[in-house]
């Protein structure tokens, strides 16, 4: 089978790298060994939490990092463009990469971050919360969200909270099996009938609460659900993400897949590239675990398959690797570097990945293979969680890569 | 312990990082909730059952073993057979009569078509669908497919055979119990396909049914002993020169995948040559070996239903690819979701409520997409969607056939 | 939380390990008005640092008879006074191509001597036995060994002493004694917000085990000990279902111990300085010697996710007249520091082995009793604890058979009989907070109101939550939650689960490769990155640096 580019990986990258390419009348393929890491999403993006314009922080970070090869003005330009992608592919979300917002995380802390998905719970500053009081709701028996620690994080700025159980016998089906009371099963029977009910205790519980908070479990594969619980309701509505599988995720990962499909693009799911055809320094063909000896080939190739979390990088006790080709990479060689042995310090692992030159290209012992690319998580030197940067990378960089390989023909 | 013969560990499921995105995928939990989801009954409930088997929970049975929480899953853990082998390994309860007779679809399937008429007439009786399911606790909502009054490999016997060894190349078709004792149509289309572009199609000395039906219900020794006579079979084709073919994605599924991961039979050295008829023509057409001519005046409006096995095998692409080539059809995709059959789970009394809210979705789907006919490469599929959603279900094989320009592709394929 | 109306005791015992808790036990039992203080956590040092092996002695039975002996009586009481912390899994020593043969026949002498039943049987037979064991093992014999909890077996004698009228009191840390001449008559505590507090008793026991050299240089005697380190780690579920040993001389990660729903190797031995007793770092050496050891005595274990790597810190102690060390006693050390040093009202008891516990609880208890002029009789050992008495319903037969969820079996497996007082009424009482190891919000709660539940981690040594695959990523914000509610304090159940995942990742980052380190950047994406969770720096996170 033919395409014009192949991605590994069905992720946020792949996907973002996917869309920007097929709407430029590429025919594109998309390999995924099983679903992404988006389905962890809080409801937000993070570009650079570090300081207040990321566009600005981006400059104090090394010049190995993924922001600083593509550059400034660069990414400022994808980080503006893919609103137009979200846009068509009914992602609803707002935010400015000059300045941070707020976001309310499961656990009540108040996080700067980028892109907010419309829904949510968000500020322009924790100091600047536009409610004196709100009105938390959880349901009875809903053990991955917990209201009061969401009260003790908005009491630190001066909001308080009634916090309430909401019991349904809706529920009681679900609550039949000791695992399965989880955000995205509640989101599935949250339509209405239900969402009726839901309304009308919220409008007569609501009290002298200025705004409704509830968890993230509506509106599963779309925001049907979200707008018809939200005209029902008269005070203004918002959620806030939960433990995983998040909701928020998992719609934004089947907006995504569904619009890359829309435009022609094809997603294969639940199939893992095992090897690749290498010559004179191109990737010609990849060959994968379900098409066996049909291989897949294309003019130029994408890898985004992710960190360690997704088998991007496999580390065994003895090394760190690239698994499907044996990629540059950069990590240290002893294990006991590796990591810290406090988890909330600086994580060594973090920041490894494949080694690539300013375009993005991966190289195989220290020789460039001119048409595959990396995107996404799976580039070192960059560290998202110290420097709050993982949804910003994972887009930005897909679409660079995107133009490098428009531009390359 | 004893090292049972039955006794294959999966460690797989030490690879699950409990990032529980199989749950939001399973088809059963979202309308069962006396299922365990796929997490618990998977790797979670496989730790459990190791340290002791009092640990197994019989509400396994409810798992449609769709396979979809496989493909989803991130870390590669094969939750379904982690699943399938637990019930195989500690369920205590057997078998029941109704399993037998559900699950033996060739005896049953033989029997039927040397009275096809009688047979037919029978089982659409209302009161006969009540005595099934008061002695049976087969489901009186159920449709039993009708059976053909004469089996395919009898026709492909008397009409067939001769000519098929005047082709250049040829393949082993598995033609499969559905196509045998139920819907011979398909096997002809399949050989009226092939001969088409120079293929002569050959069945097997003797076939058995590939098992799934007998891996469902835990007839695992059958199962094995007709898996083992297919294996045979298939060493026999492969060493002619040819692949196994089958119209039946969940025979391909099953030949290809179950037989290592449930019944423990090597199948490595043939696997490979185990295929899809989709996926076997598409790889010819794509490699320039073939070339298909289609009729100009063929205009119709198909939607494809992707099947779980097929899903898993990651072979849908073949099929819809194919049907893309057909210039006056259009297709519609529909959304890749389970359309509650499962085989014979839905025939089962105590399934049949949940089959049909599985498949709700995708009826609900299929009634709103004003398409004239859906195509999907699973039989039980079929059932399912032709009763529930009240739409004709063709096979991606026979609509290829319908559309072709026989002539025109004889002539491209230089085929007297 | 305290029975008696003041403070003032016939015995105060120091230490919440099994040995302690062991002793308030017996001292209880027998009538004493009895405190037991505890500086962190029941279990927090050896007691749950080591193999959770039932030992039949034949371990021992080549190098210390005595202890073996010992170790077979024990072994025959635990089944019985223990029943819900043991599991009669039996044992196998095994030998392979590299070992003596002829060394089977002295060892097995030496069991038959000790009194314990050791059978030689063809490899075959042992392989059918315990299908994961190396295939090709020369020797096997088998011998009574089993698994036994020492979570459960501790928290059990603490319960017991309770209802025996004990007073229990942890995250107490003794600072000092009160003494007068050459009498102890108390101790001083202070607690984790630095109240202090005194408390006296005719008698103190020292029970702290490595800890014990400290306690004992605050009284003003010496004890010399040395601590000798042994790492182990823990395996994703239970490879084995017999203790497989390997029948030479004791050496490094000779034992496969199955306990609950995983499957343990060790121990390596190495001394170590006593500034580095609370330590507990495992190096990536002794991690390679382990894997590398552990996979001839089960070759699967070289593809076995492992899931912790911990160590802990054995009391050895020297002999009286040989200070150097050269003479070091592996056997119960019982000292009457009156009899000794000449101070009045101080016992220190130290050496044994979790197996012994019971018998240095006993040996400790008659020291008090003859210091205090009480004569009665010790029954610990034909007393059942809590949780492990004779069911009723055995007794009656089965009139009805109710099918338990699988989450009850689960909790029945952990506290025996005492799981009738889970709550199980609803389906929120049955709702999973701990999904690999099957932990009920009915039993956390049951936990948190009984079980002095302070924070996560002891709340994991309780139940088993956070045990299991996932090492807390599912149930550390749930349980924080149920916590948090219990207590009426969001914040400091955040700073505790903060606390709790590092304890995990403790014991993980010495194996931090494959599915572990894909396992702890999904945690930490969850937890630093989706929650924004970061640990307070004040108190709190200090809490201990727990394994296993």
């Amino acid at each position: 089978m033919r395409y014009d580019t192949i991605i590994i990986g069905g992720g946020l990258s792949g996907l973002c790298c996917g869309i920007s390419l097929a709407r430029q009348g590429q025919q594109v393929a998309i390999v995924s060994a099983g679903q992404s890491a988006l389905h962890f999403c809080s409801g937000s993006f993070e570009l650079y939490g570090r300081c207040e314009n990321p566009l600005e922080g981006i400059a104090s970070l090394p010049k190995e990092h993924p922001y600083r090869k593509m550059g400034i003005e660069l990414t400022a330009s994808y980080a503006e463009q893919i609103k137009d992608i979200f846009e068509a592919a009914a992602v609803k979300c707002t935010g400015e990469a000059t300045r941070n917002h707020y976001c309310l995380t499961p656990i009540g802390v108040i996080k700067p971050v980028w892109l907010t998905l419309n829904d949510y719970a968000r500020f322009e500053s924790p100091d600047r919360i536009p409610w004196r009081k709100v009105a938390l709701v959880n349901f009875e028996g809903y053990l991955d969200f917990y209201p009061q620690f969401i009260a003790s994080g908005l009491a630190k700025y001066g909001v308080k909270s009634d916090i309430h159980s909401l019991s349904l016998t809706a529920f009681d089906n679900l609550r039949e099996s000791s695992t399965e009371m989880r955000a995205t099963n509640i989101a599935r029977i949250m339509t209405g009938e239900i969402l009726e009910q839901i309304a009308a205790y919220l409008n007569s519980h609501a009290g002298d609460a200025e705004a409704l908070f509830l968890p993230a479990a509506f509106g599963l594969f779309d925001d049907t659900a979200v707008a018809e619980l939200r005209a029902m309701v008269s005070l203004p509505l918002f959620f806030i993400p939960t433990m995983p599988a998040s909701v928020p995720g998992v719609r934004t990962q089947i907006q995504l897949k569904n619009y890359f499909q829309r435009i022609g693009g094809t997603y294969l799911l639940g199939d893992n590239v095992v090897s690749g055809e290498i010559e004179n320094g191109r990737l010609k063909s990849v060959k994968t675990a379900n098409h066996g000896n049909m291989t897949l080939s294309a003019d130029n190739f994408v890898i985004a398959s992710g960190s360690f979390f997704s088998h991007g990088l496999i580390a065994s006790q003895e090394s760190i690797r690239e698994p499907i080709f044996g990629l540059d990479i950069y990590a240290d060689r002893v294990r006991e570097e590796w990591y810290d042995k406090d988890l909330y310090s600086h994580q060594a692992y973090m920041g490894y990945g494949v080694v690539t030159d300013n375009k993005f290209r991966c190289s195989i012992d220290g020789k460039c293979i001119e048409n595959l690319y990396a995107a996404g998580s799976i580039l070192a030197h960059q560290n998202a969680l110290d420097e709050g940067t993982g949804g910003g990378v994972a887009i930005t960089t897909a679409l660079f890569v995107a133009d490098e390989i428009l531009r390359s023909r | 312990m004893s090292q049972d013969k039955s006794n294959i560990t999966n460690s797989s499921f030490e690879q699950c990082i409990k990032c529980t995105i199989c749950t939001v995928y399973c088809p059963v939990t979202a309308v069962n909730a006396a299922y365990p989801g796929p997490k618990q009954a998977g790797p979670d409930g496989e730790r459990y059952r190791l340290k002791k088997p009092i640990f197994y929970d019989e509400a396994l049975k409810y798992c449609l073993n769709c396979k979809r929480c496989e493909v989803v899953c991130p870390s590669n853990v094969k939750i379904g057979d982690i699943i399938q082998l637990a019930r195989i390994k500690y369920s205590t309860s057997s078998p029941r009569l109704r399993d037998y007779i559900l699950a033996n679809t060739d005896l049953v399937g033989s029997l039927s078509t040397k009275m096809s008429k009688i047979v037919n007439s029978t089982l659409k009786h209302p009161d006969v669908k009540s005595i099934l399911e008061a002695t049976l606790a087969i489901d009186s909502h159920r449709d039993f497919p009708s059976y053909a009054d004469e089996q395919f490999t009898e026709w492909y016997r008397r009409e067939a055979q001769q000519e098929q060894e005047s082709f250049r190349h040829s393949v082993t078709y598995f033609h499969g119990c559905y196509v045998n004792y139920n819907y011979p149509q398909l096997g002809r289309d399949l050989i009226t396909l092939l001969n088409a572009v120079g293929y002569g199609v050959k069945l097997m000395e003797k076939e058995r049914c590939c098992g799934v039906a007998k891996i469902s219900n835990k007839l695992i020794k059958q199962a094995t002993r007709d898996a083992r006579r297919n294996l045979a079979e298939i060493r026999t084709a492969v060493a002619r020169g040819e692949e196994v073919i089958a119209t039946s994605s969940t025979c391909s599924f099953t030949m290809r995948d179950e037989y290592q991961h449930i019944l423990g039979l090597d199948n490595s050295d043939v696997r490979e040559k185990i295929n899809l008829a989709t996926r076997f023509i598409y790889r010819l057409i794509d490699s320039g070996e073939i070339k298909l001519a289609f009729r100009d005046d063929f205009k119709r409006r198909i939607a494809y239903h992707a099947p779980c096995h097929l899903e898993k095998l990651g072979w849908t692409i073949y099929s819809t690819s194919l049907l893309r080539m057909i210039p006056g059809l259009e297709l519609v995709m529909l959304d890749s979701q389970c359309c509650g059959i499962a085989g014979t789970y839905g025939f089962k009394r105590e399934n049949y409520r949940y089959s049909q809210a599985i498949g709700e979705p995708l009826f609900r789907q299929i009634k709103y997409s004003g398409v004239d006919a859906v195509a999907t490469d699973c039989e039980t599929c079929k059932w399912q969607i032709e009763m529930s959603a009240g739409v004709k279900v063709e096979h991606p094989i026979s609509l290829l056939a319908e559309a072709l320009d026989i002539e025109a592709t004889r002539a491209l394929n230089g085929v007297k | 939380m305290r029975q008696n109306g003041n403070n003032h005791y016939d015995v105060i015992v120091i230490g919440g390990g099994v040995t302690g808790a062991g002793t308030a036990r017996d001292c209880a039992m027998r009538g004493l008005r009895t405190l037991l203080v505890e500086r962190k956590d029941f279990t927090a040092g050896a007691t749950g640092r080591n193999h959770g092996l039932l030992h039949s002695g034949a371990r021992y039975a080549m190098t210390d008879q005595e202890s073996a002996s010992e170790c077979i009586r024990e072994n025959r009481i635990l089944r019985h006074i223990a029943s819900h912390c043991v599991e009669p899994t039996g044992g196998l020593f095994i030998t392979l191509p590299e070992d003596d043969l002829s060394y089977q026949t002295k060892f097995i002498k030496a069991c038959h001597r000790a009194g314990i039943i050791a059978k030689a049987i063809d490899p075959k037979e042992a392989i059918l036995m315990e299908p994961s064991v190396n295939p090709d093992i020369i020797g096997a014999v088998t011998v009574p060994d089993g698994a036994i909890d020492p979570f459960r077996l501790t928290t059990a004698n603490i319960m017991d002493a309770q209802l025996h009228g004990a007073d229990i009191i942890t995250y107490h840390e003794v600072t000092g004694f009160v003494k007068s001449q050459n009498r102890i008559e108390g101790v001083r505590l202070r607690n984790q917000s630095g109240e202090e507090s005194t408390y006296y008793a005719d008698v103190v026991i020292n029970a702290c085990g490595i800890w014990g050299m400290h306690i004992a240089k605050m009284a003003g005697v010496e004890v010399n000990m040395f601590p000798a380190k042994g790492a182990l780690l823990i395996f994703g579920h239970r490879v084995n279902n017999v203790v497989i040993n390997r029948c030479r001389k004791p050496a490094d990660a000779d034992i496969l111990v199955p306990g609950d729903t995983i499957s343990l190797i060790g121990t390596t031995s190495s001394r170590i300085p006593y500034e580095d007793i609370d330590k507990n770092d495992v190096t990536p050496e002794e991690v390679d010697i382990l894997l590398r050891e552990g996979s001839r005595l089960a070759p699967i274990l070289s593809q076995t996710r492992i899931l912790r790597a911990y160590s802990g810190v054995r009391p050895l102690v020297a002999a009286d007249n040989d200070p150097s060390g050269r003479n070091i006693s592996r056997g119960i050390v019982c000292l009457d520091h009156a009899e000794r040093d000449g101070v009045e009202g101080f016992i220190t008891i130290t050496g044994g082995k979790l197996m012994t516990y019971r018998l240095m609880a006993e040996m400790a208890t008659n020291m008090a009793c003859r210091k205090l002029g009480k004569k009665a009789h010790c029954q610990t050992a034909s007393t059942p604890l809590p949780g492990s008495e004779p069911s009723k319903e055995s007794k009656r037969g089965k009139s009805h058979i109710i099918e338990l969820g699988i989450e009850q079996k689960a909790a029945k497996g952990r506290h025996g009989t005492m799981s009738r007082y889970i709550h199980s009424h609803n389906a929120i009482d049955d709702a999973l907070v701990c999904e690999c190891e099957q932990v009920s919000v009915g039993e956390v709660n049951y936990a948190i109101n009984s079980l002095h539940v302070h924070n996560l981690i002891n709340l994991r040594r309780r139940t088993r939550m956070g045990m299991g695959t996932c090492q807390g990523e599912i149930c550390a914000c749930r349980a924080a939650g149920l916590l948090g509610k219990a207590n009426n304090c969001a914040e400091k159940s955040l700073n505790d689960m903060a606390a709790f995942l590092n304890e995990r990742w403790k014991g993980m980052y010495p194996i931090a490769w494959g599915d572990t380190l894909a396992e702890v950047q999904f945690t930490s994406w969850l937890y630093k990155g989706v929650c924004g969770l970061q640990p307070d720096k004040g108190e709190g996170i200090n809490e201990e640096k727990e394994q296993r």
